[in-house]
């Protein structure tokens, strides 16, 4: 296909170039003019962090071929602060403390700044109608739109541009103190670099062949066809392993790359390093993979059985992880007990999203030192277990930690970064490697889904007498971080009380799913989610109010936890008074009684919204102010 | 109605730092030419705001302004070992190692003046770019004491290791769990408010108060963020998210396909910020980023059953199972009715 002759005005200037016909308007900001202020999120028009203005009007630019951008204006976030000095709404993010990990900030400011130039007193509520299209994995948007309304209200006049500086210091005292986070001004203005927008001279470009079988011995891999395509540098698969393969958080059961069988859908078997990506894809297309099909299993209960397919032979029963508590005797407990409830819980997985996918660079420095830079949660571990791979002293390894567009737990897994390092070996050149959005789903961590059985024994006053949890967690493929999740998920599963008998046993198991591994409350959600549902369950039957019941059982200064460690200062009574004064609790069994409670709805509760009303109806509604 | 509201709450505890192990950092601190401060450790921004907390720390424990602190790369070859960024950690350990190393630069500098000036050194005093000694009139700027020690031959460096007393747990074949998993705990409590439609199923979180002890807040602004997008991913596991499998393959493998919380989704959430202080870290903080999910689920699913009586044990609540046990309690109701008449 011929090169297509743009012209257009980005951010100000005429551009006239030549671009690739496939391109995406995204693709040539940040590609060809090395504009990479906007982001790439997800490519499909659903994060919005790519957001640009054409000719004035806010588009994704993922979703843009570039061809439409013929004679238009363009203006990406660079344009905002082009002088260096931040817009009104760009400091507003800074002084709010809007942005977190910032991969979604320069599509929030240009939707926050099309917001108020649609309507310049517009109010909460329409600001968040208006950055619907918008996703932030990180802030919880409140703080997003406090910069809104700041900006909105310095805009009209209606408060001091004073508002938006530093918070002062000059009395010394600098804790305690909402100073501006140093890291936001990079954020706001699209300035900070992401591994995915970091680029070097001869840099390769990778992609990687990953397995569409969930359980599959493999019995051959022919690259020579991708290794004949012109612009292919290098290939790999684990017989390049240098060294000792293997990573993992706490045992190293996972290749680099798959080593004689897959074990999930999507787990890497080879990759291409090439001069441009398109050609490292074609490459991958032309890699022949043999398979022999082997019986998956996909349930954690059906793992555990007799007879189940075994997904590592060092672990014939598919245990990853056993984490047993005991205190007292739980039967004695139960017996002695008023009142034994027992209930099961589940939870499901879910995926980390942080909207910056997995994304690296790797090259090997003048003094043979392997470099790979990411967005890792843990360089300090990665580095331990990649010297072991490529069999080198660790001097000879380097880790740099690249701006972190989200983690959440689902960035400490080495997952991609051992491929780059041998790709950059092989080929003796800097390689780099972005993740589709579809391709970190597929092939990261998930939080561990969880099956949950919970007995609890009460006595007529509320004391709990016993508590009985066992946990079966599904922990996919490999172990990543399953034995740390159910060893926090165990020991944290009773909750902060006092409690004379506890048996608690939480189960990681290998099965053919997507992996499981670290993500924020790392186990301690999904055991606690059972532990304080069933105690209002327990409340209900017992007639007293929720607050009533944990403090009943509360552990105070100096209690002695479910792993027998005696604790100095516990804050949870201080916990349960602030959170029921502040939000006007008014007290009561919890018998259903929305209907009739006398604390809903005060001024520190949102309005509820009916999807798209303002929109659908604005002419209605302007009708009727 | 159509529209029914209720209430939940439920508490939470956490340990900080890496469980059931020895954790560890370390940190460089250097008071630079003109009165900056340099800090060099193991640690990047993974949005939690680590940097400018690092940046108060160090600005109040050397006498600088916070945007007079730079902070190095995160580099494995070129900065001490802070390992890594989670376990609710960073604060904790980093921040107490930032504390430690910088007191050690500042004792540098503090030794030289002393010296000079002929005073005890713990009548010095420094803060906001000064250096002072007190009950004299003896005050200079920082940057001109950075340039006395160096005239001295003494650069003002400091460096601190900060480790855990911790152990494992017994979690062998028969162990019975026991062990010091952690040396800070914290502890919190939410209360949610939720507005269920009893046509379609949906529940919106209107409000969550969140309560939560931190040690010591070194940026609020910053614990309230942790505090808001740890609710707000908690609601998206509650309500929406679901990573789906078939056979294996992934059937949610987009953001169209995978629901996470937009900017209509999300609550109010009012953030009260609870100061215990640790007393064993040279700070007192503690941490915020994973504890503040962990109530919300329990909390939202309370406040479900209080306003239409369901109670939803297989997450997400979504509307169909919201739905599927309204009609269900409905059957249930009229069966026991008619049994009764
Ligand atoms: S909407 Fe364009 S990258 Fe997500
Ligand atoms: S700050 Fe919005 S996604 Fe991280």
């Amino acid at each position: 296909m011929v090169d297509v002759r743009l012209n257009a005005t980005i951010n100000g200037r005429k551009v006239s170039r030549d671009a690739k016909p496939h391109l995406r308007l995204l693709d040539f900001l940040r590609d060809d003019l090395n504009l990479t202020g906007n982001k790439e999120g997800c490519g499909a028009g659903e994060c919005g962090t790519c957001s640009v203005f054409v000719d004035g009007v806010l588009m994704k630019s993922c979703l843009m071929p570039v061809a439409k951008a013929q004679g238009a204006q363009i203006d990406t976030i660079e344009s905002l602060a082009k002088s260096g000095e931040l817009s009104v709404l760009q400091k507003a993010f800074h002084k709010a403390g809007a942005s977190q990990c910032g991969y979604c900030i320069p599509g929030m400011v240009m939707a926050a700044t099309a917001a108020l130039r649609a309507n310049p007193f517009a109010d909460r509520e329409e600001i968040k109608e208006r950055l619907g299209g918008n996703i932030c994995r990180c802030t919880g948007y409140q703080k997003i739109f406090d910069a809104v309304e700041l900006a909105r209200d310095v805009q009209n006049g209606r408060v001091p541009a004073t508002a938006l500086l530093e918070t002062d210091t000059a009395d010394g005292e600098v804790i305690g103190k909402n100073v501006r986070r140093i890291d936001a001004p990079s954020k706001v203005s699209g300035r900070l670099k992401y591994a995915g927008d970091m680029t070097m001279p001869g840099m390769l470009h990778v992609q990687v062949l990953r397995s569409p079988h969930a359980h599959a011995r493999i019995v051959s891999i022919d690259t020579s066809a991708a290794l004949a395509i012109a612009g292919v540098e290098s290939v790999i698969t684990s017989a390049d392993v240098p060294g000792k393969d293997g990573f993992g958080v706490f045992v190293h059961d996972q290749p680099i790359m798959a080593r004689g069988k897959v074990r999930y859908v999507g787990e890497a078997i080879a990759a291409v390093a090439a001069e441009d990506a398109l050609t490292a894809k074609r490459a991958v297309a032309a890699i022949k993979v043999v398979y022999e099909q082997l019986a998956p299993v996909f349930d954690p209960d059906e793992a555990m059985l007799q007879g189940a397919p075994v997904v590592h032979d060092y672990a014939p029963d598919n245990i990853t992880k056993h984490i047993p508590i005991r205190v007292g005797d739980v039967e004695a407990g139960f017996a002695e007990s008023d009142l034994v409830i027992e209930e099961s819980y589940s939870t499901q997985a879910i995926e980390h999203a942080y909207l910056e996918p997995e994304a690296g660079l790797a090259y090997v420095d003048h003094d043979d030192v392997v470099t790979v830079v990411s967005p890792s949660q843990n360089i300090t571990h990665h580095r331990h277990m990649l010297a072991r791979i490529i069999d080198k002293p660790i001097s000879k390894v380097r880790f740099i930690m690249s701006p972190v567009g989200g983690g959440f737990g689902g960035k400490e897994d080495m997952i991609y970064q051992g491929m780059l390092a041998l790709l950059a070996m092989k080929a003796m050149r800097p390689v780099r490697l972005v993740y589709t959005r579809e391709e970190s789903i597929i092939s990261t961590a998930k939080r561990h889904p969880s099956r949950t059985t919970l007995r609890m024994g009460v006595m007529r006053d509320g004391r709990i007498k016993a508590l009985a949890m066992r946990m079966v967690c599904d922990g996919g493929a490999y172990g990543l971080s399953t034995e740390g999740v159910m060893r926090k998920a165990a020991i944290l599963a009773a909750g902060p009380y006092n409690i004379p008998n506890v048996r608690i046993d939480t189960y990681g198991i290998y099965t053919n799913n997507t992996p499981s591994g670290a993500f924020r409350s790392f186990g301690a959600l999904q055991t606690q989610f059972a532990t304080e549902s069933q105690l209002d369950i327990i409340a209900e039957r017992l007639g007293l109010d929720p607050f009533e019941i944990r403090r009943i059982n509360a552990m105070r200064d100096g209690a002695t936890t479910h792993t027998k460690q005696t604790l100095g200062s516990v804050s949870l009574m201080r916990a349960l008074d602030a959170a029921e004064q502040a939000s006007g609790w008014e007290a009561g069994a919890p018998t259903v009684r929305g209907g009739t409670r006398g604390d809903l709805g005060h001024d520190d509760v949102r309005p509820s919204v009916t999807l798209g009303t303002r929109f659908a109806a604005t002419g209605t509604q302007e009708a009727a102010e | 109605m159509a529209r029914k509201r209720g209430r939940g709450m439920a508490a939470c505890w956490y340990g900080i730092a890496r469980t059931a192990t020895v954790d560890r950092a370390a940190a460089w601190a250097e008071i630079d030419d003109g009165g900056s401060a340099k800090i060099v450790t193991g640690v990047t921004e993974i949005g939690e705001g680590i940097l400018t907390v690092l940046a108060q720390i160090a600005a109040h424990e050397i006498g600088v302004k916070p945007e007079h602190v730079v902070i190095g790369d995160n580099d494995t070859a070129r900065a001490p070992e802070a390992a890594h960024a989670g376990a609710s950690r960073q604060t904790y350990m980093i921040g107490n190692v930032v504390a430690l190393a910088s007191r050690e630069a500042r004792k540098r500098l503090v030794d030289v003046m002393a010296g000079m000036w002929d005073v005890a050194a713990e009548t010095i005093r420094t803060g906001n770019g000064e250096i002072w000694a007190e009950n004299t009139n003896h005050r200079i700027s920082m940057g001109e004491a950075v340039a006395c020690a160096k005239n001295r031959g003494v650069v003002p460096i400091g460096s601190a290791t900060f480790g855990t007393d911790t152990t494992a747990i017994a979690d062998g074949k028969d162990g019975d769990g026991s062990g010091r998993p952690w040396q800070a705990y914290v502890f919190g409590c939410q209360v949610a408010e939720v507005e269920v439609d009893t046509v379609t199923g949906e529940v919106q979180v209107l409000a969550v108060w969140a309560a939560h002890d931190v040690g010591r807040a070194v940026n609020p602004q910053g614990v309230e963020g942790q505090i808001e997008g740890g609710i707000v991913q908690a609601i998206g596991q509650g309500l929406m998210e679901d990573y789906q499998l078939k056979d294996g393959h992934a059937s949610t493998s987009g953001f169209a396909k995978y629901i996470l919380p937009t900017s209509l989704d999300v609550p109010r959430v009012n953030s009260i910020i609870i100061e215990d202080p640790d007393p064993i870290g040279p700070l007192g903080v503690k941490g915020i980023g994973e504890p503040a999910m962990v109530p919300t689920i329990p909390a939202v699913m309370n406040a479900i059953y209080d306003a239409v009586g369901v109670r939803v044990f297989n997450l997400p609540a979504t509307p169909e199972k919201i739905l599927l046990a309204m009609r269900e309690k409905a059957r249930r109701e009229t069966m026991a009715t008619q049994a009764a008449e």
